[in-house]
């Protein structure tokens, strides 16, 4: 297993543009390179941090013709039953796949976009990603600007690095220029 | 999977996951709060014919572009160069030869003043170019002259400036193709017969290319218009050195005068008089047709585009100032004027034969180029015809398909109507430009002069710094240009009247199609602060029936769901049947009457109408007259062939009662499992 700080560690601590890492593919995973994947699971958090990582994953994808499969994980609480029709009908939950789609779709490389309900959602990734068969993990690390700010690791991100059959790439989230 | 969720289990026991489908993906993508786009699968055809047309269409076309690709499909300067010139640069082709062939009726004296005739010329492109330059800046959304107009003269005047400039692109397409068509009939004698096919074939090959999108049509085009300005210059570089430095040429010999005087039918020259000049002025003054282009198709242009299109227009009139100037120069310097016999000779032709020398490599490959950017031209009013017809249509002067753009976001309805126009007009003057030309040019000077007094108006209202200059060159050019339209108009008469003619009916027929538009805009209009309250009116349903079967089952009980009086309509010759399908409707459909309509006359739709209107007039007056529903069975057919066995009592019906008051038609199709 192997822990990437994400493409800001990779250039410098304050630069936001991680797509740049694609052109520079020998910054990534070493001991597959090239390709560097076969297939890779990104999961979507729903937040603004979503667009930056699958534009990251498309455009070192691309050149590789790597499949790209971009995970949305709905967490259903134990007062419903996990079938419930919660995620199908939602626009909002929707939407979080369908802008990923969008934004591959502008780096030229096309996705299969997975939505799952489940009751843990890293578990419900690992799963994902051991079916498939996947070669890579990717999830974004938020940064919080309350209480000081501070990355949220949350419990999501250490069950994936703990149990994941692949390599996993945590990309974090540039800390705010007022923050750094 | 169960309701679009697959349960899924994990690695770890209690590790369980459900996998939800989402339909909508394959069709639609979520933009944002109830906002749906569209994905290429939504707007693919679903019918096998329907698939078929779309493959041809790709085939020859290229796939469909997204609209947000439009900025893609944009022209560099270079491309645009070429696509928005090369009408104007091919009239450096001919425009010398047309100087020469009235000045020769002055004899030597008067041909000796070609070049000045010919700079004059130039002076009036640098006038008109700085005009249309202005505009480009003035008025980025394209439309040239008619922006202008529209602005600073108001809609009628704008609409004759409008239809000038359509005209002339329709006869830029019909001339160049023509011209170019007789090039190679002069090559090979063979194809004189089959003109007609090959112009037509011409402008099918032109509007498949256009079709395609403008970027492709700019690879397409590109080549052969920088080909004849790069053989063009290398030959008027040569030809000068050989004048300036090595002392050839001499001008005019008798003998060669004569001979085109001959050729003429005359016997003696008329001397130099104001008028040859001026009608020599006008002859030549064709070389300016085009330059309006560029100001027409600003939104073309990659960003920033009115710069872009400034700077390119710039660099279109020098071009073609220089090989104006230069072509004649030559000419008059090697005393070359035009050939009819032994045969044929073009001005252009004979310079290119006197520089790379005749039967050389040069020569021949100069002449085909000459030839190919002649069937070029026609390309510039591809382009610039659609959009202006879409900015007319936006106007709601034209119907409102000349706006759409195509699978590759070209104005296809624009480019279709022109390459229809132009082929028609190549079929009804049997493919002679001579037959064509007295129409040409016609227009576009007056279009020049209209869009140049605009200016004028526009420097007296807005009075930027500088504006009395500006305003000076546009009166300068103005002046110019009404003249030259006089004199082109008069010289080109009595055929030159029937543009005279065209342009008040086309601005008729705009103003007649926006009188159209706004008249069902006033009806339809919904005032802004009416709150729409839900259906107040009664609704009943009346289902005209052949008999008891599915379909008839079907689309009563569906009219059952839309209001509560439900009545079906049984329209028969015969009393007996009808008796007997009543006995079995009230068995089996209990609650929805049934209305027998016995018909003497075997007539089955009007009787059915008749009844509706006796329905109408049974209703009290004293309450809001009810929305009658006319449920109609139809029976879904496997195949298109088999749709002429069915539904056509179905579709009489929907003919006679469409667009009738108060009723409204509902199709309930009946698909057996195909």
């Amino acid at each position: 297993m192997e822990v990437r700080d994400g493409p800001a560690q990779a250039r410098t601590e304050r630069d936001p543009t991680s797509h740049h890492l694609a052109e520079a593919p020998d910054h990534t995973v070493s001991e597959t390179n090239p390709p560097v994947f076969r297939l890779a699971v990104v999961a979507l958090a729903g937040g603004p941090g979503d667009a930056r990582i699958v534009r990251l994953v498309s455009e070192v994808a691309k050149p590789i013709h790597a499949e790209v499969v971009a995970v949305h994980v709905v967490e259903v609480g134990w007062s419903l039953p996990l079938d419930a029709d919660i995620a199908g009908r939602s626009e909002e939950v929707q939407q979080v796949l369908d802008a990923a789609e969008g934004v591959a779709e502008s780096s030229k490389v096309r996705i299969e976009p997975v939505l799952l309900q489940a009751r843990d959602v890293g578990a419900a990734l690992v799963d994902e990603a051991t079916e498939r068969d996947a070669d890579l993990l990717v999830l974004g690390l938020p940064y919080r600007k309350r209480f000081g700010g501070d990355f949220a690791i949350g419990r999501t991100i250490p069950y994936v690095l703990k149990n994941a059959p692949c390599a996993v790439w945590v990309v974090r989230e540039p800390i705010p220029e007022d923050q750094a | 999977m169960i309701g679009g969720r697959q349960p899924l289990r994990g690695r770890k026991l209690g590790d369980r996951r459900v996998r939800v489908e989402r339909p909508h993906a394959a069709y639609f993508r979520w933009s944002g709060k109830g906002r749906m786009t569209a994905k290429a699968a939504a707007s693919a055809p679903t019918t096998g014919s329907g698939r078929a047309f779309a493959a041809i269409r790709r085939f020859f076309l290229g796939r469909p572009l997204m609209s947000e690709e439009e900025l893609g499909e944009r022209l560099s300067k270079k491309k645009a160069l070429a696509i928005f010139s090369s009408d104007a640069i091919s009239s450096s082709a001919y425009a010398t030869e047309e100087i020469l062939r009235v000045l020769v009726l002055g004899g030597v004296a008067a041909l000796t003043l070609g070049l000045h005739v010919s700079i004059a010329i130039a002076v009036l492109l640098v006038a008109v170019a700085i005009s249309y330059r202005q505009v480009c800046l003035a008025y980025p959304t394209g439309g040239g002259s008619y922006s202008v107009s529209k602005r600073n003269f108001g809609r009628n005047v704008s609409l004759i400036a409008a239809s000038a400039l359509l005209i002339d692109y329709v006869m830029t397409v019909a001339v160049s193709t023509t011209s170019a068509v007789e090039q190679i009939t002069s090559a090979i004698p063979a194809l004189h017969d089959e003109r007609i096919l090959i112009g037509v074939a011409a402008i099918a090959l032109i509007t498949i290319g256009n079709l395609r999108g403008l970027r492709e049509a700019g690879n397409i085009f590109a080549i052969p218009t920088y080909l004849f300005v790069g053989s063009s210059l290398l030959m008027i570089a040569v030809g000068t050195y050989r004048i300036v430095v090595g002392g050839e040429g001499g001008g005019y010999p008798d003998a060669v005068v004569e001979e085109a005087l001959r050729e003429a039918g005359r016997t003696t020259a008329e001397g130099v008089t104001i008028l040859l000049l001026i009608r020599a002025f006008a002859a030549g003054a064709v070389a300016l047709t085009g330059t309006e282009a560029i100001a027409t198709g600003v939104p073309a242009f990659q960003p920033p585009e009115s710069k872009n299109a400034a700077t390119t227009l710039a660099a279109m009139a020098v071009l073609l100032g220089v090989l104006f100037i230069g072509i004649t120069f030559l000419a008059v310097n090697f005393g070359i004027t035009h050939l009819e016999f032994p045969e044929k000779q073009t001005v252009i032709s004979q310079v290119s034969r006197t520089v790379y020398g005749d039967n050389t490599v040069p020569f021949y490959l100069f002449q085909a180029f000459t030839a190919l950017l002649l069937f070029l031209a026609a390309n510039t009013s591809f382009n610039a015809f659609p959009r202006l017809l879409a900015i007319l249509a936006g106007d709601s002067h034209m119907p409102r398909q000349f706006g759409l753009r195509g699978d590759r976001l070209a104005f296809s309805y624009g480019i279709i109507a022109l390459a229809v126009v132009a082929a028609t007009l190549i079929v009804v003057f049997n493919g002679e430009t001579h037959l064509l030309i007295p129409l040409y040019a016609v227009g576009v000077f007056i279009d020049f002069t209209i869009s140049q007094a605009g200016m004028i108006r526009h420097w007296l209202r807005e009075r930027p710094p500088g504006w009395q200059r500006r305003l000076a060159i546009n009166a300068f050019g103005c002046t110019l240009t009404a003249i030259v339209a006089v004199v082109v108009t008069a010289a080109k008469a009595p055929a030159s009247l029937i543009v005279l003619v065209l342009i008040p009916l086309l601005v008729l027929l705009m103003l007649g199609i926006r009188r159209q538009y706004e008249g069902q805009k006033d009806e339809l209009h919904v005032r802004e602060d009416v709150v729409f309250a839900g259906p107040q009116r009664e609704q009943r349903a009346v289902v005209p029936v052949n008999g008891i079967n599915r379909a008839v089952v079907q689309a009563v009980n569906f009219a059952r769901t839309i209001a509560p009086d439900v009545r079906a309509v049984y329209v028969t010759e015969d009393a007996e049947e009808g008796e007997e399908l009543r006995r079995r409707w009230e068995r089996q459909l209990p609650g929805v009457p049934l209305v027998i309509v016995e018909s003497p006359f075997r007539a089955i739709v009007e009787p059915f109408v008749a009844y509706l209107d006796v329905l109408a007039e049974t209703w009290p007056p004293d309450r809001e007259a009810p929305v009658t529903i006319v449920v109609l069975p139809e029976y879904v057919a496997k195949r298109w062939w088999d749709r002429v066995l069915y539904n056509q009592t179905a579709r009489r019906l929907k003919a006679a009662i469409v667009g009738r008051e108060h009723t409204v038609i509902a199709d309930v199709p009946y698909r057996r499992d195909h």
